[in-house]
Protein backbone atom coordinates (compact mmCIF):
# COMPACT_ATOMS: atom_id res chain seq x y z
CA UNK A 1 0.00 0.00 0.00
CA UNK A 2 1.32 3.44 -1.03
CA UNK A 3 1.93 5.61 1.54
CA UNK A 4 -0.61 8.24 1.08
CA UNK A 5 1.42 11.55 1.62
CA UNK A 6 3.56 9.45 -1.43
CA UNK A 7 0.75 9.25 -3.58
CA UNK A 8 -1.13 12.26 -3.18
CA UNK A 9 2.83 14.09 -4.33
CA UNK A 10 2.66 12.09 -7.38
CA UNK A 11 -0.71 12.79 -8.58
CA UNK A 12 0.13 16.66 -7.75
CA UNK A 13 3.09 16.19 -9.95
CA UNK A 14 0.86 14.55 -12.55
CA UNK A 15 -1.45 17.67 -12.37
CA UNK A 16 1.84 20.13 -12.68
CA UNK A 17 2.38 18.20 -16.08
CA UNK A 18 -0.92 18.05 -17.00
CA UNK A 19 -1.33 21.76 -16.72
CA UNK A 20 1.77 22.65 -18.38
CA UNK A 21 1.00 20.19 -21.93
CA UNK A 22 -2.37 21.73 -22.26
CA UNK A 23 -1.21 23.82 -25.11
CA UNK A 24 0.54 20.96 -26.63
CA UNK A 25 -2.61 18.94 -26.07
CA UNK A 26 -4.57 21.52 -27.50
CA UNK A 27 -2.80 21.63 -30.67
CA UNK A 28 -2.64 18.21 -31.59
CA UNK A 29 -7.51 18.72 -31.20
CA UNK A 30 -8.27 17.37 -27.79
CA UNK A 31 -10.48 19.71 -26.37
CA UNK A 32 -9.22 21.68 -23.31
CA UNK A 33 -12.03 23.84 -21.60
CA UNK A 34 -11.29 22.95 -18.06
CA UNK A 35 -8.11 24.44 -16.91
CA UNK A 36 -9.47 26.10 -13.61
CA UNK A 37 -11.25 22.86 -12.51
CA UNK A 38 -7.48 21.39 -13.03
CA UNK A 39 -6.42 24.15 -10.69
CA UNK A 40 -9.12 23.58 -8.34
CA UNK A 41 -8.11 19.88 -8.12
CA UNK A 42 -4.62 20.84 -7.81
CA UNK A 43 -5.87 23.19 -4.61
CA UNK A 44 -7.51 20.91 -3.21
CA UNK A 45 -4.77 17.92 -3.42
CA UNK A 46 -2.22 20.39 -1.75
CA UNK A 47 -4.41 20.82 1.38
CA UNK A 48 -4.33 17.14 1.82
CA UNK A 49 -0.45 17.32 1.93
CA UNK A 50 1.41 17.90 4.86
CA UNK A 51 3.03 21.94 5.25
CA UNK A 52 6.57 20.29 4.98
CA UNK A 53 6.31 18.02 2.57
CA UNK A 54 4.32 20.31 0.30
CA UNK A 55 6.96 22.79 0.60
CA UNK A 56 9.45 20.11 0.10
CA UNK A 57 7.96 19.38 -3.03
CA UNK A 58 7.22 23.24 -4.22
CA UNK A 59 10.88 23.70 -3.50
CA UNK A 60 12.21 20.83 -5.54
CA UNK A 61 9.83 21.99 -8.46
CA UNK A 62 11.84 25.33 -8.60
CA UNK A 63 14.91 24.10 -8.82
CA UNK A 64 14.18 20.94 -11.01
CA UNK A 65 11.93 20.16 -13.77
CA UNK A 66 10.60 17.59 -11.60
CA UNK A 67 10.59 17.04 -8.13
CA UNK A 68 9.73 13.41 -8.34
CA UNK A 69 11.57 11.37 -9.83
CA UNK A 70 11.76 7.09 -10.16
CA UNK A 71 14.17 5.04 -9.09
CA UNK A 72 15.54 2.13 -11.22
CA UNK A 73 17.99 -0.53 -10.63
CA UNK A 74 18.65 1.08 -6.79
CA UNK A 75 19.31 4.12 -8.73
CA UNK A 76 17.89 7.93 -8.68
CA UNK A 77 16.96 8.36 -11.92
CA UNK A 78 17.48 12.45 -11.49
CA UNK A 79 20.88 12.80 -10.36
CA UNK A 80 21.85 8.80 -11.20
CA UNK A 81 23.35 7.91 -7.73
CA UNK A 82 22.98 5.00 -6.45
CA UNK A 83 20.29 4.85 -3.07
CA UNK A 84 22.02 3.58 -0.20
CA UNK A 85 21.07 0.33 1.02
CA UNK A 86 18.78 1.90 3.93
CA UNK A 87 17.12 4.18 1.96
CA UNK A 88 16.01 1.29 -0.37
CA UNK A 89 14.17 -0.92 2.08
CA UNK A 90 12.60 1.96 3.43
CA UNK A 91 11.47 3.35 -0.04
CA UNK A 92 10.48 0.12 -1.13
CA UNK A 93 7.89 -0.49 1.90
CA UNK A 94 6.15 2.35 0.66
CA UNK A 95 5.58 3.98 4.76
CA UNK A 96 8.05 7.03 3.82
CA UNK A 97 8.43 9.83 1.59
CA UNK A 98 12.10 9.83 0.76
CA UNK A 99 14.43 12.13 -0.60
CA UNK A 100 17.67 11.28 -2.67
CA UNK A 101 20.75 11.51 -0.41
CA UNK A 102 22.64 13.08 -3.91
CA UNK A 103 19.99 15.49 -5.30
CA UNK A 104 17.57 15.55 -2.60
CA UNK A 105 14.48 14.83 -5.27
CA UNK A 106 11.71 12.56 -4.07
CA UNK A 107 12.06 9.18 -4.79
CA UNK A 108 9.47 6.70 -6.37
CA UNK A 109 9.83 3.21 -6.95
CA UNK A 110 8.09 2.18 -9.95
CA UNK A 111 8.38 -1.36 -9.74
CA UNK B 1 -15.17 18.81 -31.95
CA UNK B 2 -11.15 20.24 -32.30
CA UNK B 3 -10.10 16.84 -34.04
CA UNK B 4 -10.82 17.08 -37.98
CA UNK B 5 -11.34 13.86 -39.79
CA UNK B 6 -10.23 12.67 -42.89
CA UNK B 7 -12.32 13.76 -46.06
CA UNK B 8 -13.05 10.97 -48.89
CA UNK B 9 -9.68 10.64 -49.66
CA UNK B 10 -8.68 9.89 -46.55
CA UNK B 11 -6.87 13.17 -46.79
CA UNK B 12 -6.30 14.61 -42.61
CA UNK B 13 -6.00 18.17 -41.59
CA UNK B 14 -4.77 17.14 -38.17
CA UNK B 15 -1.88 18.87 -36.54
CA UNK B 16 1.55 18.10 -37.98
CA UNK B 17 2.31 16.22 -34.27
CA UNK B 18 2.22 12.74 -35.72
CA UNK B 19 4.36 13.71 -38.50
CA UNK B 20 7.73 12.25 -39.12
CA UNK B 21 6.34 8.90 -37.22
CA UNK B 22 5.32 6.04 -39.44
CA UNK B 23 2.39 3.74 -38.66
CA UNK B 24 4.65 0.76 -38.06
CA UNK B 25 6.87 2.74 -34.88
CA UNK B 26 3.72 3.52 -33.87
CA UNK B 27 3.28 -0.02 -33.42
CA UNK B 28 5.61 -0.76 -30.59
CA UNK B 29 3.56 1.18 -28.19
CA UNK B 30 1.11 -1.65 -27.95
CA UNK B 31 0.94 -5.18 -26.14
CA UNK B 32 -1.63 -7.97 -26.93
CA UNK B 33 -1.86 -7.77 -22.91
CA UNK B 34 -3.34 -4.51 -23.02
CA UNK B 35 -5.77 -5.48 -25.79
CA UNK B 36 -9.26 -6.26 -25.01
CA UNK B 37 -12.41 -6.20 -27.84
CA UNK B 38 -14.79 -7.14 -24.96
CA UNK B 39 -14.63 -4.00 -22.72
CA UNK B 40 -17.36 -4.86 -19.68
CA UNK B 41 -17.87 -1.45 -18.41
CA UNK B 42 -20.64 0.88 -19.01
CA UNK B 43 -19.67 3.90 -17.71
CA UNK B 44 -16.56 6.42 -18.49
CA UNK B 45 -15.04 6.02 -15.47
CA UNK B 46 -15.26 1.97 -15.03
CA UNK B 47 -13.76 2.07 -18.41
CA UNK B 48 -11.13 3.76 -17.78
CA UNK B 49 -10.61 1.61 -14.80
CA UNK B 50 -11.03 -1.45 -16.63
CA UNK B 51 -7.98 -0.24 -19.12
CA UNK B 52 -5.97 1.05 -16.18
CA UNK B 53 -6.10 -2.73 -14.58
CA UNK B 54 -4.71 -4.50 -18.16
CA UNK B 55 -1.55 -1.50 -17.22
CA UNK B 56 -1.19 -2.76 -13.05
CA UNK B 57 -1.83 -6.84 -14.91
CA UNK B 58 1.07 -6.03 -17.65
CA UNK B 59 3.38 -4.75 -14.86
CA UNK B 60 3.73 -1.18 -16.48
CA UNK B 61 2.19 0.65 -13.60
CA UNK B 62 2.48 -0.58 -9.28
CA UNK B 63 -1.04 0.24 -8.86
CA UNK B 64 -4.04 1.56 -10.69
CA UNK B 65 -4.48 4.25 -8.49
CA UNK B 66 -2.36 7.15 -9.35
CA UNK B 67 -3.12 6.41 -13.08
CA UNK B 68 -6.87 6.40 -12.57
CA UNK B 69 -6.64 9.77 -10.61
CA UNK B 70 -5.09 11.16 -13.92
CA UNK B 71 -7.18 9.96 -16.67
CA UNK B 72 -10.10 11.30 -14.34
CA UNK B 73 -8.33 14.44 -13.93
CA UNK B 74 -7.96 14.94 -17.72
CA UNK B 75 -11.40 14.28 -18.33
CA UNK B 76 -12.00 17.71 -16.23
CA UNK B 77 -10.10 19.40 -18.74
CA UNK B 78 -12.43 18.33 -21.32
CA UNK B 79 -13.76 14.81 -22.81
CA UNK B 80 -11.00 13.04 -24.47
CA UNK B 81 -13.94 11.36 -26.41
CA UNK B 82 -12.84 13.16 -30.06
CA UNK B 83 -16.01 12.23 -31.85
CA UNK B 84 -16.59 9.16 -34.52
CA UNK B 85 -17.43 6.69 -31.43
CA UNK B 86 -13.53 7.35 -30.55
CA UNK B 87 -11.61 8.19 -27.14
CA UNK B 88 -8.02 8.92 -26.25
CA UNK B 89 -7.91 9.66 -22.62
CA UNK B 90 -4.42 10.51 -22.17
CA UNK B 91 -1.30 11.71 -19.85
CA UNK B 92 1.84 11.54 -18.30
CA UNK B 93 2.38 9.71 -15.34
CA UNK B 94 5.58 9.26 -12.71
CA UNK B 95 4.04 6.15 -12.15
CA UNK B 96 5.14 5.04 -15.89
CA UNK B 97 8.94 4.51 -17.26
CA UNK B 98 7.29 4.16 -20.95
CA UNK B 99 4.66 5.14 -23.43
CA UNK B 100 2.38 2.47 -23.67
CA UNK B 101 -1.12 2.69 -24.86
CA UNK B 102 -3.87 -0.03 -24.04
CA UNK B 103 -6.75 -0.59 -26.70
CA UNK B 104 -10.32 -1.57 -25.70
CA UNK B 105 -13.46 -1.73 -27.19
CA UNK B 106 -16.89 -1.57 -26.03
CA UNK B 107 -20.04 -3.47 -28.17
CA UNK B 108 -22.66 -1.20 -26.92
CA UNK B 109 -20.81 1.80 -26.51
CA UNK B 110 -19.89 4.55 -23.87
CA UNK B 111 -20.94 7.72 -22.89
CA UNK B 112 -17.83 10.17 -23.21
CA UNK B 113 -19.15 13.44 -23.36
CA UNK B 114 -18.23 13.46 -26.39
CA UNK B 115 -18.58 16.34 -28.81
CA UNK B 116 -20.77 14.57 -31.07
CA UNK B 117 -22.47 13.07 -28.66
CA UNK B 118 -22.31 9.49 -29.96
CA UNK B 119 -21.39 6.60 -27.36
CA UNK B 120 -17.70 5.53 -27.60
CA UNK B 121 -16.51 1.76 -28.95
CA UNK B 122 -12.77 2.46 -29.76
CA UNK B 123 -10.91 3.47 -26.64
CA UNK B 124 -7.17 3.91 -26.50
CA UNK B 125 -5.39 4.68 -23.61
CA UNK B 126 -2.41 6.50 -23.74
CA UNK B 127 0.20 6.48 -20.80
CA UNK B 128 3.76 8.46 -21.04
CA UNK B 129 6.41 9.04 -18.48
CA UNK B 130 7.12 13.15 -17.57
CA UNK B 131 10.27 13.14 -19.98
CA UNK B 132 9.80 10.26 -22.21
CA UNK B 133 12.65 8.96 -24.10
CA UNK B 134 12.58 10.98 -27.71
CA UNK B 135 9.85 12.79 -26.95
CA UNK B 136 7.42 10.69 -28.65
CA UNK B 137 4.26 11.42 -26.31
CA UNK B 138 2.69 14.13 -28.74
CA UNK B 139 4.12 12.37 -31.91
CA UNK B 140 2.39 9.42 -30.99
CA UNK B 141 -1.02 11.08 -30.14
CA UNK B 142 -0.67 13.11 -33.31
CA UNK B 143 -0.25 9.81 -35.07
CA UNK B 144 -3.07 7.70 -32.94
CA UNK B 145 -5.46 10.96 -34.35
CA UNK B 146 -4.72 10.72 -37.60
CA UNK B 147 -4.60 6.88 -38.14
CA UNK B 148 -8.16 6.86 -36.18
CA UNK B 149 -9.65 9.73 -38.72
CA UNK B 150 -10.03 7.45 -41.49
CA UNK B 151 -13.31 5.60 -41.89
CA UNK B 152 -12.30 2.80 -43.19
CA UNK B 153 -9.42 2.32 -40.08
CA UNK B 154 -12.34 2.70 -37.69
CA UNK B 155 -14.39 0.09 -39.29
CA UNK B 156 -12.08 -2.83 -39.28
CA UNK B 157 -11.36 -1.46 -35.35
CA UNK B 158 -14.88 -2.22 -34.71
CA UNK B 159 -14.39 -5.61 -36.01
CA UNK B 160 -11.04 -7.12 -34.99
CA UNK B 161 -10.60 -10.17 -32.68
CA UNK B 162 -6.95 -10.90 -32.92
CA UNK B 163 -4.44 -8.52 -32.00
CA UNK B 164 -2.52 -9.22 -35.09
CA UNK B 165 -5.43 -8.08 -37.10
CA UNK B 166 -5.42 -5.08 -34.95
CA UNK B 167 -1.68 -4.03 -35.61
CA UNK B 168 -2.21 -4.09 -39.23
CA UNK B 169 -5.22 -1.66 -39.09
CA UNK B 170 -2.98 0.37 -37.34
CA UNK B 171 0.19 -0.41 -39.91
CA UNK B 172 -2.36 0.56 -42.55
CA UNK B 173 -2.30 -2.69 -44.11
Amino acid sequence: MLNKQLEFLVVLQDLDIMIQDIEDVKQIGFAVAGKEKLEEARRELTEKLGKPVLFNYENLRKRYKRAIVPVKDETCLGCFMRVPTVLITRGRSDQNVINCEGCGRILYWYE
Amino acid sequence: MQVVWANKNNNTHCPDKGEGMDNSELTQYFNPSLFNTKLKAKTKLDCLEELTTLFVENKDIRTGGIVLTMLRERELLGSTGIGKNVAIPHGRTTATMEVKIAFGRSETGIDFGSTDKKPVKLIFVVLAPPQDKDNKYLPILGKLVEVLSVLKNRNKLLKVEAFEEFIDVIEGK
